[in-house]
């Protein structure tokens, strides 16, 4: 198959779906790769890059769609560009099925087979392939280094010559692959990070990229996992205590970061005017969501504002595009992923597999139908959460009582074993003569020994001390020796087995000890 | 050698087998306690072979030296993997032996019955003792000694069938799935009944029919016991075999009226019950139940797992610990099946010497035997102080980059913690699947010994490294640079 990746037509879009790296990996798969000419002129790839490996550059989109059979690109197609692609072809890029109804009609009229790469479900699988991520990885990573550029101070904290600086404090709003990105760049630059999420369950992934989870005490948390792992909205209780946090957080607060999303709704306002009035001036807003409307109320998609009392905020909804050679690399591999799914057999042939969970996920025409939106997958994408248990610290007075409690408890269980076992000796001591009463007590005391001796053994030395008692238990040979020199043939050929046997047994177990300990040896 | 000086050395044996059980509580102070245990041992032959009891040398020698000999070759053939085998063959033949003994006490004691005044007072050795209980009038002494005899050849018996069922299963020539016959526990619990009822007629006559009727029922006892009981379970039962051989050895010291075979038996015996026990506290399980076979039964379905294993080549591993600070090993049964610890030993040299923290993770019941790991890591030069215990590492696991499990399964099993009705629920586990990145070496997708499916493995963090563990890790090898 030819795959053919147009130059993108929106203004402010630098990226490209195909790189000299992809189309390498795309021969590999038997397939032959297009490009129109300058389609990566912005993320820094010439069209002669392209022709070094063999891609074939054409002059414009329409030779372009002329010459191959499926068409990727980035962003879903504007104008007449969905309609400019032949009868019959196969489209991969963002598409936004929800938001562009009219788009899946203009596919389905044209017979055009559209993967959405925003539709590719959240299971492990389709993690390479999942665009969306990528991409999310990259804007948290460059909302930071947009607000770096706007901040005018350092985010670490530093002590010099010429005074003390403070470390920047910047607080995350949703923790997706976005804010967690964001959190590791802000954690890496010096700054103190706080993080918030609707979901408890992420509190963990939080701490472990080196930010404070801000806590919300709160009943009946929600279940992300429950939606596959996107955030729900919130009850208003909820939303009330969540923005009394905020305000709480507000002033201190240098930078925020917000990215909070629910699927398929506009972004919910959770940094609202009067936390911007709170804030000091110099401080600086990035709002991740601005493109749904923004989580934060004074946000203007696309622009930088400034507020009247000098807090910075950012609406840019071109992130990935403002790292064009790093996202064209994400998002081709991406793409270059979900090409190998639907070419299973290595061969350059096509198989678009419907009953493949992703590859059905994310197609939302194919054969003159609307496929959007896709059932819900057969594999759920997290394991639920369990309901954590409280565990309720013990008062000091508890413990103590506990421990008195157990103190006690080991006292009465010893002396009743003591007492039981002193019974047992006088039972015995009674009617037995004392020969045998003689050896009862070696016996006993032997058993003492063994067990105060064998608790100190190291754990890893537990198959050397088995394979040493055991050598020892071949004491037994002494019993034999005793026997040997009887009269009765029987008892001869018996007791001389048995000191074979023991033997054996005596000599290989403390050989075979030997040879373990001396492997044994210290770094 | 007069008796007293053979009693004093005795004592002086007593106290080195002490001396060395009591020495391995450390790698370093174990390496001169096993020279103690065999001082200690040939000073105890020495004196009874010297002693005036016994006459025969020119038997008693070469089969000594045949013994020796055998012991020699086995030792020095046999595989580090192969230890659990050769420590469950070997308390095969201190059952065997204490059966023998037993019998022979038998047969003496009829012989001696048999003699007159005269030709008693020129016994030696053991018949000399038994001449001694024969004289007392009221017969206690020799009700006492067929008590003694007869339950040093229960335990010797059951030691010797168990340990060789144990063997078989361990060397993989008997299927590990715990099996019984029909009637369970009932069967076993009638065999004892009968040994007991046997014991009564023993005691009325002097015929050898009951102790032999006996035998056989504790020698079935011995195969039924250990055949119930599952593969994974088999570290337990090994100490626990081990524990029997201490007590058969105490029973005979007991017959013989030696002291030095009752303390050397109670230390082993105990020894080896102490070692039993902290098995079952490693795994969570009564003593009971794992002596009575197989895991308990569960009222209530497990979990369903749900999510998918996700495969990794080992480029992807390579990479993954070339960027890792530190790396966790956590090897089990698998790594001693493939003989891949020569490979990992050379993984984590290469690793330290890039500075990364490399150490080892080591569940108490991991592999077949008490200390199985430690034993193969050891054998492939991994330092000791690198092998960490379940207690001093599993709090790491979150800082840990990357966790390495090589053929374990139920010890790595978070459903232990997260399902209650888990087979395995409450034991406690190693706790890897906190650790950024989980590699699972595995041979294919099956589960593990106890049949249990592992949540584990379906974990986001986590990738399944297919393949045989030691091929794999060579393979890996290469690829770490």
């Amino acid at each position: 198959m030819r795959i053919g990746a147009l130059r993108e037509r929106y203004p402010e879009e630098a990226r490209v779906a195909l790189t000299p790296e992809s189309a390498v990996q795309l021969r590999k798969l038997g397939h032959n790769c297009v490009v129109e000419a300058g389609a990566g002129s912005r993320s820094g790839i010439s069209d002669d890059a392209y022709r070094s490996v063999g891609v074939e550059v054409v002059p414009d989109a329409r030779a372009l769609i002329a010459a191959s059979d499926v068409v990727v690109k980035v962003r879903s197609p504007e104008g007449d560009e969905a309609k400019s692609l032949k009868d019959g072809q196969t489209l991969i890029s963002f598409l936004w099925p929800a938001q562009n109804p009219d788009l899946l009609e203009t596919f389905r009229d044209k017979n055009i087979t559209a993967v959405a790469m925003d539709m590719v479900p959240r299971i492990s699988r389709a993690q390479k392939m999942d665009a969306l991520s990528s991409m999310a990885n990259i804007a948290g990573y460059r909302a930071i280094i947009e607000a770096g550029n706007q901040f005018g101070r350092f985010f670490t904290g530093q002590v010099t010559a010429a005074g003390k600086v403070q470390p920047a404090k910047v607080l995350v709003v949703g923790a997706g692959v976005a804010g967690l990105a964001a959190i590791g760049t802000a954690v890496s630059l010096g700054a103190i990070v706080h993080a918030f999420d609707v979901r408890p369950e992420v509190a963990e992934q939080i701490e472990s990229m080196g930010a404070n989870f801000v806590f919300l005490e709160f009943e009946a948390n929600q279940d992300g996992a429950a939606t596959g792992g996107y955030a729900a909205p919130s009850s208003p209780e909820f939303r009330e205590k969540q923005l009394t946090k905020f305000r709480a957080l507000a002033p201190e607060i240098d930078i925020v970061i917000t990215t909070a999303l629910i699927p398929g709704r506009p972004a919910p306002k959770l940094w609202l005017e009067d936390m911007v009035a709170m804030m000091k001036p110099g401080s600086v807003i990035v709002d991740l969501a601005a493109e749904r409307g923004g989580n934060c109320d004074l946000t203007v998609p696309d622009q930088r504002i400034v507020s009247p009392n000098g807090v910075v905020i950012i609406g840019y909804t071109d992130f990935p595009s403002r790292m064009a050679a790093q996202a064209s690399i994400l998002y081709s591999t991406n793409i270059r992923h979900m090409l190998a799914d639907l070419t299973p057999n290595k061969d350059g042939v096509i198989n678009h597999n419907m009953e493949d969970d992703v590859i059905r996920g994310a197609t939302v025409t194919k054969g003159g139908e609307i496929t959007y939106p896709p059932p819900p997958p057969r594999i759920q994408a997290i394991a639920p959460a369990k309901p954590k248990e409280k565990v309720r610290e013990p008062t000091a007075e508890e413990m103590r009582a506990a421990e008195a409690a157990a103190f006690r408890k080991q006292t009465t269980s010893q002396v009743g074993l003591l007492v039981i076992g002193a019974l047992l000796l006088a039972l015995i001591g009674s009617y037995v003569p004392s020969e045998f009463m003689a050896h009862i007590v070696v016996f006993a005391l032997a058993c003492f020994i063994g067990f105060s001796v064998i608790w100190n053994v190291s754990h890893s030395l537990h198959t050397p001390l088995m394979a040493v008692t055991n050598a020892i238990s071949g004491i037994v040979v002494i019993g034999a020796l005793l026997q040997i020199g009887s009269g009765n043939w029987l008892v001869v050929i018996l007791a001389a087995l048995s000191v074979l046997v023991a033997t054996i047994n005596i000599v290989g177990g403390f050989m075979v000890t030997r040879r373990m300990l001396a492997m044994f040896q210290r770094s | 050698m007069n008796l007293g000086l053979v009693s004093a050395t005795y004592l002086f044996a007593a106290v080195l087998f002490i001396l060395s059980l009591g020495g391995l509580s450390g790698q370093e102070s174990a390496k001169r306690a096993v020279w103690y245990g065999v001082v200690g041992m040939v000073l105890a032959g020495g004196a009874t072979i010297l002693s005036p009891d016994v006459s025969s040398l020119s038997l008693i020698l070469p089969v000594i030296l045949v013994g020796a000999a055998l012991g020699a070759i086995v030792a020095r053939r046999v595989q580090m993997t192969e230890m659990p085998q050769l420590v469950a063959a070997l308390h095969s033949f201190v059952g065997l032996a204490a059966v023998f003994v037993g019998f022979n006490a038998h047969l003496q004691l009829a012989d001696v019955a048999g003699m007159n005044e005269t030709t008693r007072a020129g016994l030696t050795g053991f018949a000399k003792v038994l001449a001694q209980k024969l004289a007392d009038p009221s017969g206690v002494l020799v009700s006492i000694m067929k008590v003694e005899v007869f339950l040093g050849v229960f335990i010797g018996a059951v030691t010797f069938t168990g340990s060789v069922i144990a063997f078989a299963k361990l060397a993989g020539k008997v299927d590990g799935k715990a099996m019984k016959l029909p009637g369970g526990h009932v069967l076993n619990a009638g065999c004892a009944i009968a040994s007991v009822i046997l014991l009564g007629f023993y005691f009325q006559s002097n015929d050898l029919w009951p102790l032999a009727a006996m035998t056989i029922l504790a020698l079935f006892i011995g195969y039924h016991l250990i055949m119930g009981i599952g593969g994974a379970d088999m570290p337990v039962v090994v100490s626990m075999l081990n524990s029997y051989s201490g007590w058969a050895a105490a029973a005979i010291g007991f017959t013989l009226g030696n002291d030095l075979l009752i303390v050397t038996g109670a230390l082993v015996g105990s020894s080896g019950a102490i070692l039993s026990y902290i098995m079952c506290q490693a795994m969570n399980r009564s003593f009971i139940s794992v002596i009575l076979g197989g895991f308990g039964s569960t009222t209530a379905p497990a979990t369903e797992i749900i999510g998918e294993q996700v495969a990794i080549d080992a480029d992807g591993v390579a990479a993954a610990l070339n960027d890792a600070d530190s790396v966790v090993i956590i090897p089990g049964y698998g790594m001693a099946v493939a003989q891949a610890q020569g490979a990992v030993s050379e993984v984590t040299r290469k690793l330290r010497s890039k500075g990364k923290n490399v150490r080892f993770a080591i569940h108490p019941v991991a592999g077949r035997l008490p200390g199985h790991m430690n034993v193969l890591l050891a054998e492939a030069k991994v330092p000791y102080d690198i092998v960490l215990e379940m207690d001093e590492i599993n709090d790491d696991f979150p800082e840990t980059d990357v966790a390495i499990v090589i053929g374990s399964n139920d010890i790595v099993n978070p459903a232990a913690q997260e399902d209650p009705n888990s087979p395995i629920s409450g034991m406690p586990v190693l706790e890897c699947w906190k650790a950024k990145q989980v590699f699972v070496s595995k041979r294919g997708q099956g589960t593990g010994y106890s049949g249990i499916e592992n949540p584990l493995f379906y974990r986001d963090n986590t990738r399944m490294f297919y393949g045989d563990a030691k091929s794999s890790l060579e393979k890996l090898l290469r690829l770490i640079d």
